[in-house]
């Protein structure tokens, strides 16, 4: 195993690349060290001409800008803005959404549909249209137009505010945060972390939380929802991820980023007959897709797309030389794709005008003729196939994983048809069998081992009862580890949720999406407490979150949306405020008692899964619920001495 | 006296599915639908129902 994953297929791969002379990201990362300490606590401001500014962490040099800023101020303002990065990107990703969206109820955009009538519904209720007697159109332009309507909003709360638990929304009024409107929060971090705005760290704070509330509760939930109505709201589904998943007769086509709106027509598109044909014309015996990141999470959810790996096996798709065409909508995308892909015969292929890196391809997405588009970029894929340079290194290891845990899904398989229900999870929690359940989402990081941190967490807290909820490349790591199969209950899981996931069929390890997704984790929270006999808040669950792996500004985002949810959250790898202790208090300390959850930071994924099952004991406790554990643990101890 | 507490058995059909389980599927026609929503999503689209949220002495 190499010591910069714990992903077998890797190793060979950064020796490959070595040898073929493609510089990866490791490489890049030795040249960047040592990296700029003012810059990794969080204390250095570039954002007027008469800085950049540093402040000396050690109180020796500068302990101030020369505006006067302060650590407190200067990293308060770099962290609201990562949110509001983060939030605009995820936001950004739901307006694409909302505009796709429209078109399709106006018929303007070929080859997409309403195709779940009953998240049409549901999402009509939540945005209190009338759906009685009103054609899918109707209802879905309404729809379509009031989730765009969010954006730009001025005034008020936005509307999917009101899903979350009365109060938590009070805690929200209270505190001033409630969001108005989504672009209008992010604009208001980025006027009032300007230079000589806002200066008190609390207060910029504050602002930075109505932001990710906007995204959570809003830009994120919008992109999911409306995702799940034109492409299908997710069910259960097997598929496969890790590079084996590459074939070295097919044509194999990489999508990769975020938006699965153009990837979901190249689905259909390399599915069609015609253009199997002409694959064989070539030489190829086929068409094969996988996904990268986020898209390869949506496309599996719905369709059950092999996933090909997560954020830094990216360019180690293309070092396998079996990779015709990789195709990127926006996010998490490396500038080097198109200089690794000089070594071999790989096509990038950008199609976002919002996202164009030099030395790609670019065949932009239109929704006006997207299966066009679609039609073009296979085509292209299939013309490379004869180019590879030599055979293939496509990696033997490939992993079975069951996804499409939306809400939805979870609710219909613990409760039924007639009646769909948290109530079961929340009694196998109350009873003890379940001790808690944990989020564990976000990125990788080559500044620690890939995939390492997120097996050992998820690990952790599985052998301790914790049920484990997932998104993004956070899934693709245990995924890839074997811990999103029915079976990992029985080999790695405590007994209590074994038993549970057992009786259930599920995996010990929930895949619930991509990142946009993580609002399916808010909306699993909301519903446990409505549910009731766990308190009523979020933040009275015996939940926790976690970004052992995180790098993005929008695992800062989500993350703070967590936190300023209720949820008691911790990330490893590094922390980026670490040069004000002020700030850092108020989000470590402080948040607990306004928002009631608050941030830590643990890089030893072991001892950060222990902080947060020591948080889920102490809300077990305070709900009077941590006696029923010990007696469920004492039961299953007599029961094994029986059957032994 | 300890608590009784039931024992689970198993929920689910054995073997490995090949093809994803469309649940959804089950439930056709519209009203059908907004049946479900007000049975299964009660939590937001039902006033009949006792939750956290809907108790006599809320908390
Ligand atoms: S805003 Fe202040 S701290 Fe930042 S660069 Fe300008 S002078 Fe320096």
């Amino acid at each position: 195993m190499s010591e910069k994953s714990a992903d077998n297929s890797m190793g060979p791969l950064i020796d490959k690349a070595k040898a073929d002379k493609a510089e990866i990201c490791w490489d890049r990362l030795d040249e960047q060290s040592p990296q700029c300490g003012f810059g990794k606590l969080g204390i250095c401001c570039r954002i007027c001409a008469m800085g950049p500014c540093r402040i000396d962490p050690f109180g020796e040099e500068a302990d101030c800008g020369v505006c006067g800023a302060t650590a407190d101020t200067i990293a308060a303002r770099n962290f609201a803005r990562m949110i509001a990065g983060g939030a605009a990107a995820h936001s950004d990703h739901g307006r694409a959404v909302a505009e796709l969206f429209i078109a399709a109820a106006q018929g303007k955009a070929p080859g997409y549909e309403i195709k779940d009538e009953q998240k049409l519904l549901q999402v009509a209720m939540d945005f209190g249209i009338p759906v009685e007697n009103r054609t899918i159109r109707d209802i879905a332009l309404d729809i379509g137009k009031t989730a765009l309507s969010q954006f730009g909003q001025q005034e008020g709360e936005l509307l999917f505010v009101k899903k979350a638990p009365l109060k938590r929304q009070a805690v929200w009024k209270e505190n001033g945060v409630t969001p108005r409107g989504i672009d209008r929060e992010i604009v208001e971090v980025m006027h009032r972390t300007h230079m000589g705005v806002d200066q008190d760290h609390r207060n910029v704070l504050l602002q930075g939380t109505r932001c990710a509330l906007a995204d959570g509760w809003g830009g994120s939930m919008i992109g999911t929802e409306l995702q799940d109505i034109l492409f299908g709201a997710p069910v259960p589904v097997i598929g496969k991820v890790n590079l084996g998943v590459l074939k070295e007769d097919e044509v194999n086509i990489i999508i990769h980023g975020h938006e699965p709106l153009l990837s979901e027509m190249i689905v259909n598109v390399a599915q069609d007959k015609e253009m199997l044909e002409y694959a064989k014309t070539k030489g190829a015996k086929g068409i094969n897709l996988a996904g990268i990141c986020c898209t390869a999470n949506e496309l599996l959810m719905r369709r059950g797309i092999p996933i090909a790996g997560n954020f830094l096996q990216q360019e180690l798709a293309i070092v396998t030389g079996a990779v015709e065409a990789m195709v990127v909508d926006v996010q998490c995308l490396m500038q080097s794709l198109p200089i690794v892909a000089q070594c071999y015969h790989t096509q990038i292929i950008t199609t976002s005008p919002k996202a164009k890196i030099p030395g790609a391809i670019h065949i932009e997405f239109s929704e006006r003729d997207a299966p066009g588009s679609a039609k073009e970029i296979v085509r292209r894929a299939i013309d490379n196939f004869p180019r590879r340079k030599g055979k293939p290194n496509i990696p033997k290891e490939q992993m079975d994983l069951i996804a499409g845990f939306s809400h939805e899904t979870i609710n219909y398989l613990l409760g039924g048809k007639f009646r769909g229900s948290y109530r079961p999870l929340n009694e196998n929690i109350i009873n003890g069998r379940i001790r808690g359940v944990a989020g564990v989402v976000g990125c990788n990081n080559p500044k620690v081992p890939h995939d390492e941190l997120h097996v050992a967490m998820v690990k952790e807290l599985i052998k301790n009862d914790v049920l484990v909820l997932q998104t993004g490349c956070a899934a693709i790591a245990c995924a890839k580890a074997g811990l999103l199969l029915p079976e990992a209950a029985k080999q790695y899981a405590g007994s209590g949720l074994a038993e549970v996931c057992e009786a259930v069929g599920i995996p010990p390890v929930i895949h619930m999406g991509s990142c946009v997704d993580n609002s399916r984790i808010l909306i699993a929270a909301a519903a446990m407490v409505k549910e009731g006999g766990l308190g009523d808040d979020i933040s009275d669950l015996p939940v926790a979150g976690a970004a052992p792996e995180w790098m993005s500004e929008k695992a800062i985002s989500i993350g703070h949306y967590f936190v300023a949810s209720g949820v008691f959250t911790v990330f490893g790898v590094t922390w980026p405020t670490l040069g004000s202790q002020a700030l850092t208090k108020t989000l470590f300390e402080e948040y607990e008692q306004t928002f009631r959850g608050k941030w830590a930071f643990e890089p030893d994924p072991v001892k950060a899964a222990k902080m947060m099952i020591e948080h889920i004991d102490k809300k077990r406790k305070a709900l009077g619920i941590d006696k029923a554990r010990e007696r469920v643990l004492f039961d299953m101890q007599k029961r094994r001495e029986l059957g032994s | 006296m300890e608590e009784k507490k039931e024992i689970l058995g198993e929920t689910y059909e054995p073997g490995k599915p090949t093809e994803p389980y469309n649940w959804r599927k089950k439930i056709k026609g519209r009203d059908e639908m907004l049946r479900y929503l007000a049975a299964s999503e009660r939590y937001w689209y039902s006033k009949e129902w006792f939750g956290s949220e809907k108790r006599k002495n809320p908390a």
